[in-house]
């Protein structure tokens, strides 16, 4: 039966072959329209370790000045990064199961064999859960061991770095030069990037991976200064490294692993009788406003995916309606333009549901053809976005056809479709027979 | 020319269907259009502001000395001698703030010491005597930094404040509304006093720190306090490329106990900075541009399928009487009822829109002349839509009417 349906369809589609091009053009650029959209939305709004969403929290704590909020038109968000004073206190509590401090340095790797020019390597600098964490994957070796503040000279290397100055051979145990500082590499990343970087948003969430990852306690050792964002409200000119890190300004991102509201709680307690012990000392003139935030309500309440980008997605949507209204359009005429036939069918013994289902079937081809072109220009535009974002590395590796994205539109294309072609399928098998075979 | 509209409602009612989905993609079609021109106006327009600086001849170049036997003051020397001493080579300067990278240093300004009275954020750029003319940038009022008030590099003194600084138009309105700012007194948030020394006019400094764009300040001052320093170099038109690749070669090799993080022309920094209102632009008009056509393409289909049903009732108008031009009046005024329907609802829709734009993504509020102007040309666009078939309609022979089909 279906093939006959599926026979009667073609033909019926044959017959009309300009509308039928309209219809499944109209359905096409609907649907490439809002795959391309998707793709853009899909990729900045993911969440990299959803895995772990309910498990990881950001840690923050207002310890802004007393004029005007860290961010005034986000007053009840607390500054994303804390101070150095902060940081190491918190990270001092057993209470999370896993925790990290950590910032972005700038770094320069030398003294690999056969090196001749120094490596530019964006450093991150951190604790050792950074890695079980966040669930990093090691290619050699593993993360540092020993105590936060106080580990020795390791150093784990991103893919990149590795591949560059190793060959991408197995290095662990070999010695390199981070700044001019001898560093024993523990461990080597397989390809690591989690999109958006979700971990360190304020210094740019579709930032490349980093080359190198040292322990947070060096970079005090070593008095040096950090390269990503700091946020500074005091009016205290600050004149040399130990005034910076006592100063009340914000550079340092600190997550906790905290599996279990119980224990969610507890650290909150602990992060909030803190401050109140800070706030009698003199400090945080500001409300009590501490947060533990989730991985995807970080991304949200950073703004990690613009407001161009929800706008064009609505947009898009806004237009597959106007090519589906269209389609609807003309699937009722063309469909009351055959009633005659109909009429005859119907009076030749064909039931109201065979009538229903036999258009239906015309729908779905026209729908499935559609779908196919669409998502076929939806290639074609991914390509043209990757072209226009081109200048902008970050927004280059946006533009992957992921195959989530593509599961999406198929199912969008299919699911609008069909909801679309219902109702000119139902209307057609409801049309009594008399009328239209009067006339003949 | 009098036009009976009983007969023409009461047929538009009986087919109704065909005709609400037709209104209702008008509806939409001037919703998203008249809204997305807006939000284009304004993308364009900021997309077309000046930087006010020379960026089409500079290019920069960013390093940073993380070695451990790295002296910053003689590097800064030699690299500056080195790139002033190039033939092409019309000014050069360090700096830790580049303008229009979005990597640099803002800070805020007050007429107070202490953190009080009226204040202005603002984008600095460290610089020596050559600052102004690596910029490209002119005095208006003042003078520019002597060599001795340019701050030397101290390794032990984090944020130096600088006695003397030179001012954008933009900063010194913000700060001195009523009154010349020349001359003027203005303290830091550590409440150190500086003196405006010259008033330049508006350029770009360091963008997306929380200042206003053309809100810059100049600090007579060596950079090196964060380790990381950017030399920016102006050069002849036409050796840029040329002279930043020897640059970065020359530099590169010259020390080994730092790194170069990268070299592009301004240029690059200036197409990011507008990138995102360009592709929002490109994207927004694409789109837009797409929904009309569709539209479009559902009135006249419309009005052809109405024209191919109703053949037999315009031959028996024709037969008895009426004229070429009533047919086609009878439906294009039958199209204007649609596109009337249409409208109504996408004005109460596109105003719907632009208020939630603007509550939701702090959006300007919609202007008006825009639904004037969007509504004017959905109108004329949507009755050109229906004209062929209309015209189809007419040619209609009045001798149909008699034949059975």
């Amino acid at each position: 039966m279906l093939r006959y349906y599926l026979r009667l369809s073609l033909k019926s589609l044959r017959r009309t072959p300009g509308l039928t091009a309209l219809m499944v053009c109209a359905i096409a650029l609907g649907i490439a329209a809002c795959i391309v959209t998707l793709t853009v939305y899909h990729a900045m709004s993911g969440n990299p370790i959803w895995w772990k969403n309910n498990v990881l929290y950001a840690v923050t704590m207002d310890s802004w000045g007393a004029d005007e909020p860290h961010d005034p038109q986000h007053p009840t968000l607390a500054p994303p990064q804390l101070t150095y004073t902060d940081a190491t206190a918190l990270l001092r509590s057993s209470i999370p199961q896993r925790k990290a401090i950590m910032t972005q340095m700038d770094g320069m790797l030398s003294g690999a064999p056969g090196q001749t020019v120094p490596m530019q390597a964006l450093t991150r600098a951190t604790t050792k859960d950074f890695f079980a964490m966040f669930d990093v994957p090691f290619e050699y070796g593993g993360a540092w061991g020993g105590n936060d503040l106080d580990a020795l000279p390791e150093i784990v290397l991103g893919k990149r770095a590795n591949d560059t100055l190793f060959g991408g051979t197995d290095s662990v145990g070999r010695t390199i030069l981070w700044n001019n500082n001898r560093f024993r590499v523990v461990g080597v990343l397989r390809d690591w990037q989690p999109l958006p970087r979700f971990y360190d948003v304020v210094d740019g969430a579709f930032e490349p991976p980093e080359d190198a990852y040292v322990p947070f306690s060096w970079i005090t050792t070593l008095r040096s200064v950090p390269s990503g964002n700091m946020d500074c409200h005091t009016s205290v000119a600050i004149s040399n490294y130990q005034q910076l890190l006592g100063s009340e300004c914000v550079w340092i991102e600190m997550w906790a692993q905290l599996p279990s509201a119980a224990r969610r709680e507890r650290f909150r307690a602990y992060v909030d009788s803190y401050w109140a012990a800070q706030r009698r000392a003199g400090r945080f003139p500001r409300p009590l406003n501490n947060h533990l935030t989730n991985v995807s309500q970080w991304l949200q309440v950073n703004g990690v995916v613009s407001s161009d980008s929800r706008i064009l997605l609505r947009v898009a949507f806004a237009f597959l309606a106007v090519c589906l209204l269209n389609t609807v359009g003309i699937l009722l005429t063309k469909f009351l333009r055959g009633a005659p036939i109909v009429g005859v069918r119907r009076a030749l013994g064909a039931s109201r549901r065979q009538i229903f289902l036999q258009h239906l079937v015309e729908v779905a081809v026209v729908s499935i053809a559609g779908g196919v072109l669409g998502l076929a220009l939806g290639a074609a535009g991914l390509v043209g976005v990757r072209a226009i974002y081109a200048q902008d590395s970050a927004y280059g590796l946006l533009a992957h056809f992921d195959p989530l994205g593509v599961a999406w539109a198929l199912a969008l294309a299919a699911l609008s479709t069909l909801a679309a072609g219902f109702y000119p399928a139902w209307s057609i098998g409801r049309l009594p027979p008399a009328g239209y075979l009067r006339g003949r | 020319m009098t036009l009976n509209l009983r007969p023409l409602l009461s047929s538009l009612l009986r087919s109704r269907t065909g005709a609400i989905l037709v209104a209702l993609q008008i509806t939409i079609a001037l919703a998203v259009m008249v809204n997305a021109v807006w939000i284009v106006s304004q993308r364009i327009a900021d997309i077309e502001q000046p930087t006010g600086i020379d960026d089409d001849h500079m290019f920069v170049v960013a390093i940073a000395g993380l070695g451990s036997g790295f002296d910053l003051s003689s590097a800064l020397a030699q690299d500056l001698a080195y790139l002033r001493g190039l033939p092409g080579v019309v000014a050069a300067t360090a700096t830790e703030s580049a303008p229009l990278t979005g990597d640099g240093q803002g800070t805020q300004l007050f007429l107070q010491p202490g953190q009080r009275g009226r204040s202005a954020a603002l984008g600095v750029i460290q610089t020596d005597t050559q600052g102004l003319r690596t910029l490209g940038v002119s005095l208006i009022a003042g003078r520019n930094f002597r060599p001795n008030e340019i701050q030397p590099f101290s390794k032990h003194s984090l944020e130096q404040s600088v006695p003397e600084i030179i001012v954008s138009r933009a900063l010194a309105q913000a700060l001195f509304p009523e009154s010349d700012a020349l001359g003027k007194v203005v303290y830091d948030g550590a409440g150190r006093p500086m003196t405006i020394i010259g008033v330049t006019h508006d350029f770009m400094g360091p963008v997306g720190l929380g200042n206003p764009k053309y809100q810059t300040a100049l600090y007579p001052k060596t950079p090196g306090e964060y380790g990381a320093y950017f030399l920016l170099v102006r050069t002849v038109p036409g050796r840029l490329d040329v002279l930043m690749q020897t640059a970065e070669r020359h530099i590169g090799a010259s020390n080994l106990d730092r790194v170069i993080f990268f070299a592009h022309p301004l240029q690059f920094y200036h197409q990011r900075m507008i990138a995102e209102n360009r592709n929002m632009a490109i994207f927004l008009s694409a789109i837009t541009a797409m929904i009309l056509a569709v539209t479009c393409l559902g009135i006249f289909g419309l009005a052809t399928y109405n024209v191919s049903a109703r053949t037999r009732q315009i031959g028996t108008r024709r037969a008895v009487g009426a004229r070429r031009r009533d047919i086609i009046a009878y439906f294009m005024v039958e199209n204007a009822f649609i596109l009337c329907a249409g409208v109504l609802a996408g004005c109460a829709l596109a105003l719907a829109t632009g208020y939630w734009l603007s509550v939701r993504y702090d959006l300007p509020r919609l202007d008006l002349y825009y639904l004037v102007g969007g509504v004017l040309f959905l109108w004329i666009v949507g009755e050109l839509a229906a004209w062929q078939p209309a015209r189809r309609a007419a040619s209609v022979a009045p001798s149909v009417a008699t034949r059975t089909v």
